[in-house]
């Protein structure tokens, strides 16, 4: 019962710091990010199983976190909002060529960012970008004019 | 009929910008968002501020000391202690609580199960059962003494206990047990 609500717990309070973590340019997790996800989940996982290790505890842990993972996948695919404030909405940095400096300043986002994803398409100038938008997984897709 | 899982194009079936790329954005969600992130992190930046203070146990407000009126028993706890996790009862006692050559120390039943007594040190020379809580007699000579109750709590909220030294009014307090 104890783990049970752990794990559900575990599982929001997870989510909860990684989606209030500001979203970080480029989709490819880097060692900077793992150290992270392992800390975090690390811990988790003390509060989670409790001083019961028993393989039954474990097994009943990680299939509440798959009900979890299932029940939010399926509230995400009915509504829109649980999907944005579960994952984000993508955001545009450049608009019609201009620069939205409130968005890449609350993003944290770099010009170099931005530079790295239109030299991807194969732009090399700033001012041939007509549209930047970071994505939910902090991919940046650019449109070029 | 399709055999398409979406019948509608993509770029339909989220907001566009300017009428021209379909990106589904959500700016007015995005900065509610942002405001939102904010408000958290200064609450958590506030749980760690109280938790290296002790307001969650194991620090300086979590410390408590409570003494009999003249000095014959003083007892530190942790007022605020943690599920599955140690704590101490540290009880010290002076000449005044030496009757016949022995310390007498009631406690009660809640120290030994919401708060789960583990062991009591040193070993007392008797100990009885019965009047809510457990009676220890101590074998004493002169001078400051001390006895230390392991506790590791079990089930978070808050435990009153009640702790009693021959002669002297009884000790009351409460340990907070935090998830």
């Amino acid at each position: 019962m104890a783990t049970v609500l752990h794990a559900v717990l575990g599982y929001f309070l997870l989510l909860f710091t990684v989606r209030i973590l500001r979203r970080r340019a480029g989709a490819q997790m880097t060692m900077f990010e793992f150290v992270l996800i392992f800390l975090i989940g690390g811990i988790i996982i003390i509060s989670t199983v409790g001083n019961d290790r028993s393989v039954t505890n474990c097994t009943c842990a990680v299939i509440v976190v798959g009900f979890m993972h299932r029940a939010l996948a399926y509230a995400k695919s009915k509504s829109p909002r649980v999907g944005a404030i579960v994952d984000g909405s993508p955001v545009m940095v450049i608009r019609k060529g201009e620069w939205q400096q409130e968005i890449i300043y609350r993003t944290g986002l770099r010009r170099e960012d931005i530079e790295a994803a239109a030299r991807g398409i194969g732009v090399t100038r700033i001012e041939d970008i007509d549209y930047a938008v970071v994505e939910r997984n902090g991919h940046i897709s650019v449109i070029k004019k | 009929m399709s055999n398409l899982p979406f019948e509608s194009e993509v770029a339909d079936s989220v907001s566009k910008a300017e009428n021209k790329v379909a990106v589904g954005e959500d700016l007015e969600f995005q900065r509610k968002w942002w405001r939102f992130e904010h408000i958290a992190w200064s609450i958590l930046l506030a749980i760690v501020i109280v938790d290296l203070l002790g307001g969650f146990g194991r620090g300086w407000l979590a410390r408590a000391q409570k003494s009999t009126p003249d000095q014959a028993m003083t007892l530190h706890y942790e007022r605020i202690a943690r599920a599955s996790t140690p704590s101490v009862m540290t009880f010290q006692f002076t000449d005044k609580a030496i009757h016949n050559g022995r310390i007498t120390l009631y406690v009660s039943d809640s120290v030994v199960k919401p708060l789960g007594a583990l062991r009591i040190a040193p070993q007392p020379a008797l100990s009885s059962i019965g009047d809510g809580g457990i009676t220890y007699v101590f074998d004493a000579g002169k001078g400051p003494s001390t006895v230390q109750i392991q506790l590791q709590p079990s089930f978070p909220g808050a435990h009153p206990f009640t702790v009693h030294v021959e002669g002297e009014p009884p000790v009351h307090g409460s340990v907070f047990v935090m998830p």
